[in-house]
């Protein structure tokens, strides 16, 4: 069943373009990265999702339901938002049951447990945190109620590796307790870890939807080494290879065909070190950052 | 529920200086009342000496001047205009310190419809409205009661206070109204100010003179005090008016905040 | 001086809504006039009523049905505008950077919190020059369409000067107040209630004497507009005493918005 259904979402701000055609679904217990450049509209579908704005065309249901007809639909939703502003003169434990109040359970258990798991202080006032320490509010406040879909716009920009760490490890925990998790980001190698599937926007439009698993398989390996001696210019020089930068003794390169023809070219030289590894993300879409033209 | 409480809570602080200020301003006029009524008695002595026609027009002036209540009508205007500024500062910040304190992607993503988040915002600022007239009511009382010199009419004094609340009323809707209508504001003190001094000079300058029709353009010249006093009742004509601001307005702001966009930063 | 460019043009707008608005104020209270010229007769024995009465009455001191004093009746609205327009500009140019966050940008730019206050300064006196000579234009025309009597012109100027001052005062206060809190974005409603105590300090002084020392926090009173119906001029003394008042502070601006943390 899905979760999120996005189909034909168009918003014009005015003349300016948000998001033009837009179709997506996120299935129950996936973890699914929508990934784009600055500006792409990441944050315009995830705001027409959650009925903060209106689409010019098309429409989004959450769990099959309009968020802006059916605000009940909300109890089962958890946001994150990019930029985290709360109320003044309010303390952390203040603003944290205020946001549980909203929800037809007792949160208590779980708020305790959140900020144990994220260090947050509660008794502190919102004013007097830095910026990383209002996020895990943010968080911790993103995820009291337990909610079944998860939905986080740049969730660890501000926290510290070890945080963000644990961020992650949180977010697994819900998945595996069965949370979808809807996921906006520009660390691609976060995605990486984390989804199932990838949806890279730009310019207002869906320019690639996939499994992680197919995007990694029709992909390169990169490979590179350091020899003994000197690497002859054109050695490895053979079909499948590409972007091969030879240099003294080392050689870089990118290779897709069958692996044992590259294995046989390497095996044949003397090697004092050698990588081979899954291309990332990054040099996956990288390429797709780029402005064209 | 909860987000009446929370409302109250943030409009404690405010309501509690404004109610203050009201009942300080009530017992200030109230103390100097004694002086004036006694002035007004003895140069009412001294109009024996004018003509008739002056006398019937100054001696009704008078005659307002010595009893309570018309003393009363007089220096009412002042406390008006204090209570239509914190009105009308409650309307113009209740909705739009969500998007000016950007905290929209909070409250606006709850399981809550938007209806129902301006529904408590409204009715929290009215309970606050409220209290501060019923506790202002309570102290003008007492004080009034302590320095009468002659028996007034409770019920009177009542339906003059009365029209606090009404103005009140008016402008909260028209400050609810134009906060959801003016885009983005940093601040929305200006606005509040203008519009509310903007009434009260156009009403004290303008809206003179026995013309009724210019009357309707100053909130603050719906409720003719005079009037009040000698026929126990409102006047209906402005009674509709305000009541249909109030209602309008508050439907409007109603129509627009559930249909309209909530930018992320504005 | 860029500075100081970028806040002329950011009140641009504002300035022009006030401008606007104080024409029309000055031009609607000057048509209400020949319904207040045209009941004379009764004029001695209005001015034999005591202070207190005619206060009450709404009359003040004037004598309404000459152009001077009825004038000077509509003078104590349009001051009232002026003022507030002059008090939420100091309090909103010093805190403008707090309250929109753009401290961090413009706190580390290489120029010192004292001219960055200068220039801030400079600019709101600008402002509130304009709003005072567009007022002052206005009221010449408007009374000049209107009067039947003598010409009262000097009169006139002589309002708007004592009205520049008032406005220096609120603008000084104003800023002052937002370079003293440690919180600036209430510093405008500080300054408006300032304002509005001060007003209501000088309604209660007209109708009782026995507090005329309560003037002393009224900047509404600290000019007699009789003496200036009457030719007598605006008094050296007080308006000494005035630019004293805003010279400290102004001074006290500075000090504290140089001291204090800036709060982000």
């Amino acid at each position: 069943m899905n979760v999120i259904e996005i189909r034909n979402l168009t918003k014009n701000y005015g003349k300016s373009r948000g998001i033009i055609d837009v179709n997506l679904n996120v299935e129950e217990g996936e973890v699914f990265g929508f990934i784009g450049p600055n500006g792409a509209g990441k944050s315009t579908t995830i705001r027409t999702l959650l009925g903060l704005i209106y689409p010019t065309n098309g429409n989004a249901v959450i769990f099959g339901k309009n968020c802006s007809k059916f605000p009940e639909v909300r109890n089962e939703v958890g946001y994150l938002p990019s930029e985290v502003f709360y109320y003044d003169n309010m303390r952390v434990i203040d603003l944290l049951k205020y946001s549980a109040s909203f929800y037809k359970k007792d949160c208590t258990n779980r708020i305790n447990e959140l900020a144990g798991i994220m260090d947050l202080d509660l008794k502190k006032k919102i004013d007097d945190l830095s910026f990383g320490n209002k996020k895990k509010v943010g968080i911790v406040q993103g995820l009291l109620h337990e909610p079944k879909l998860i939905i986080l716009d740049e969730p660890t920009s501000g926290l510290d590796p070890l945080m963000q760490q644990k961020f992650f490890e949180l977010i697994s925990q819900e998945n595996k307790k069965g949370a979808t998790v809807f996921f906006s980001s520009h660390i691609l190698s976060e995605v990486q870890k984390m989804c199932n599937r990838v949806a890279f926007i730009k310019n207002g439009k869906i320019i690639e939807l996939e499994k992680m698993s197919t995007l990694q398989e029709n992909n390169y390996k990169k490979i590179k080494l350091e020899a003994k001696d000197t690497i002859a210019e054109g050695y490895f020089n053979i079909s499948g290879v590409s972007k091969l930068e030879v240099k003294g003794n080392s050689a870089d390169f990118i290779f897709k065909g069958n692996i044992n023809s590259i294995m046989k070219r390497i095996a044949d030289i003397e090697l004092t070190n050698l990588s081979i590894d899954e291309p990332d993300l990054e040099e996956i879409f990288m390429h797709y950052y780029a402005k064209e033209g | 529920m909860n987000m009446y409480l929370h409302e109250l809570k943030s409009l404690r602080k405010a309501t509690i200086i404004w109610t203050c200020a009201i009942i300080a301003l009530a017992v200030i006029y109230f103390s100097v009342y004694t002086g004036i009524a006694k002035d007004a008695a003895d140069f009412k002595a001294l109009l024996s000496g004018y003509p008739a026609s002056i006398r019937a027009m100054l001696g009704i002036s008078l005659d307002n001047i010595t009893t309570i209540l018309g003393f009363y009508s007089m220096i009412f205007s002042f406390i008006t205009l204090c209570g239509a500024i914190q009105a009308m500062n409650y309307g113009t910040s209740i909705l739009s310190k969500e998007s000016r304190e950007r905290t929209a992607d909070f409250l606006l993503v709850k399981p809550v419809s938007r209806s129902a988040i301006v529904s408590s915002k409204l009715l929290a600022a009215l309970t606050m409205l409220l209290a501060t007239d019923v506790l202002y009511y309570a102290g003008a009382s007492i004080v009034a009661n302590a320095v009468k010199t002659s028996a007034y009419s409770n019920k009177l004094f009542f339906m003059i206070s009365l029209t606090l609340l009404f103005n009140q009323l008016i402008f909260l809707a028209i400050g609810v109204v134009v906060s959801v209508i003016i885009p983005k504001l940093k601040s929305m003190l200006p606005v509040s100010l203008g519009v509310v001094f903007g009434f009260y000079i156009l009403g004290a300058v303008i809206a003179t003179g026995e013309n009724d029709t210019v009357r309707f353009i100053s909130p603050f010249k719906y409720f003719n005090l005079p009037y009040i006093l000698n026929n126990e009742s409102y006047e209906t004509p402005y009674l509709i008016a305000g009541a249909i601001i109030v209602v309008v307005a508050i439907a409007a702001s109603y129509i627009i905040y559930v249909k309209k966009d909530i930018h992320a930063v504005s | 001086m860029n500075l100081f460019l970028r806040e002329l043009k950011a009140n641009r707008k504002a300035l022009i809504i006030w401008s606007v608005c104080m024409f029309l104020l000055v031009l609607s209270g000057m048509g209400k006039y020949t319904a207040y010229s045209s009941g004379g007769q009764s004029n001695a024995v209005f001015n034999d009523l005591p202070h207190s009465v005619k206060a009450l009455l709404g009359m003040g001191s004037f004598d309404v049905t000459t152009m001077s004093g009825y004038y000077a009746m509509l003078f104590l609205y349009i001051e009232i505008a002026v003022a507030i327009h002059a008090a939420l500009l100091g309090s909103g140019i010093i805190a403008k950077e707090e309250r929109d966050k753009t401290t961090e940008f413009l706190m580390i730019k290489p120029v010192s919190r004292n001219s960055i206050i200068t220039f801030k300064l400079l600019a709101a006196l600008i402002n509130i020059v304009i709003l005072n000579i567009v007022t002052l234009v206005s009221s010449i025309i408007m009374v000049a369409a209107y009067n039947k009597g003598n010409d009262i012109s000097g009169e006139i100027a002589l309002f708007m000067l004592s009205m520049f001052i008032v406005q220096l005062i609120f603008l000084s206060l104003g800023a002052a107040l937002a370079a003293f809190m440690k919180n600036p974005e209430s510093s405008g409603s500080l300054a408006t209630g300032i304002l509005l105590i001060a007003f209501v300090i000088s309604k209660i002084t007209d109708l009782t004497g026995r507090v005329n020392v309560l003037n002393v926090l009224s900047p509404f009173k600290y000019f007699s507009y009789t003496d200036i119906v009457n030719g007598n001029g605006l008094s050296i003394v007080i308006v000494i005493l005035s630019l004293v008042l805003v010279a400290a502070f102004s001074i006290s601006t500075y000090l504290s918005y140089t001291k204090r943390d800036l709060h982000v």
